[in-house]
């Protein structure tokens, strides 16, 4: 005897980030996932990026997702703004922030007081693209170290992003990198993915991300 | 790594629908259905579903068959479809980079076996 089922995996944490999304657009924010690889500059990118959306008028929370440590929540509490840790489990847990462990942590914050909500998720290019978080924009930080064929490794973390920040552009001098390869390799696994050249560390262009984020922020 | 979660949730799916079926053993078979997408390894999906279903006692004779669909696109400008082999997600045919995707994301279970003693 066989019963038909169909039933997707994923069911009910796509349930779950659809409830995030009716929350943010009942209380007026916007939520923004940030991915990348382990040291991408996801934490350093937030530090620069943060203090200039500031003075732009935002008021923005981060939860923070970090695996077993509070290294990244130290350092972007340091700006005065509220954080809400999530700690997944180093050993036998998760690698990746699903929407049941979001929904908590945004209920944290005094919502009706934030436009922006980032979400900084454990470093990870495979996990995290496959659990919706209910973010409104989901972004890809890709630094010019790890190699210009990330892209066609991680296809599906490209294909969910609408916007690829490509980070740490100061050191391509240095660097045996071809930047147009990686952005070819990018807009070969999603021809509509904005791209954004910067670094964080040095703030160059970083202005392009700045006006990007405001700009999402005032089309919702 | 994400395997593990989705073992798990497999799990609590089928524990849920042989409950509402009101047949709780002889399962045989779970069918599961993974687009290539969503980038899973069976081998690492089958061990982790192996060893969550240890604490199952419904589960005990159960196996996960797993079947792995190609990713499919159309492309929106001259309507050819293609099987991707690699990720180069553009036409085949007129090189456009219009394209949907009409399949290759699924992951779902599909049904459940069970024997006929």
């Amino acid at each position: 005897m066989k019963i038909q089922i169909v039933r997707d995996v994923l069911e009910a944490n796509d349930q779950l980030a659809g409830d995030i999304r009716n929350v943010a657009k009942n209380e007026g924010f916007t939520l923004v996932n940030i991915m990348s690889s382990p040291g991408s500059g996801k934490t350093t990118f937030l530090e620069r990026l943060i203090p200039e959306l500031t003075k732009k008028g935002l008021k923005i929370a981060v939860i923070e997702g970090d695996i077993t440590t509070t290294a990244d929540a130290e350092r972007i509490v340091k700006m005065n703004i509220p954080v809400a840790q999530i700690n997944t489990e180093a050993f036998g847990g998760d690698c990746h922030l699903g929407a049941e462990v979001i929904l908590p942590a945004l209920h944290q914050f005094d919502l009706s007081k934030l436009d922006l909500i980032f979400i900084e998720n454990v470093g990870n290019l495979v996990c995290p693209a496959e659990f919706d978080t209910g973010a409104n924009f989901n972004f890809v930080v890709i630094s010019t170290t790890e190699g210009e064929d990330k892209p066609l490794k991680y296809p599906l973390m490209f294909r969910v992003c609408d916007t690829a920040i490509i980070n740490k552009i100061d050191l391509v001098q240095y660097l045996d990198m071809d930047m147009s390869l990686l952005e070819k390799n990018i807009k070969q696994i999603n021809n509509d993915i904005r791209l954004v050249k910067c670094s964080a560390k040095t703030g160059e262009n970083l202005e392009e991300a700045v006006n990007l984020v405001v700009s999402l922020v005032n089309s919702r | 790594m994400h395997e593990l979660q989705i073992a798990t949730n497999i799990i609590s799916i089928v524990e849920e629908e042989i409950r509402k079926a009101g047949k709780t053993e002889d399962i045989e078979f779970v069918y599961f259905v993974a687009g290539k997408m969503r980038a899973i390894i069976p081998e690492s999906l089958q061990f982790s579903f192996d060893v969550m279903k240890r604490d199952k006692p419904f589960l005990a004779d159960a196996e996960l068959k797993i079947s792995e669909i190609p990713i499919k696109i159309r492309c929106k400008n001259c309507k050819a479809e293609h099987t991707l082999d690699e990720p180069v997600f553009r036409c085949d045919t007129c090189s456009s980079p219009e394209i949907e995707i009409i399949s290759g994301d699924e992951l779902y279970i599909d049904s459940i076996e069970f024997s006929d003693t």
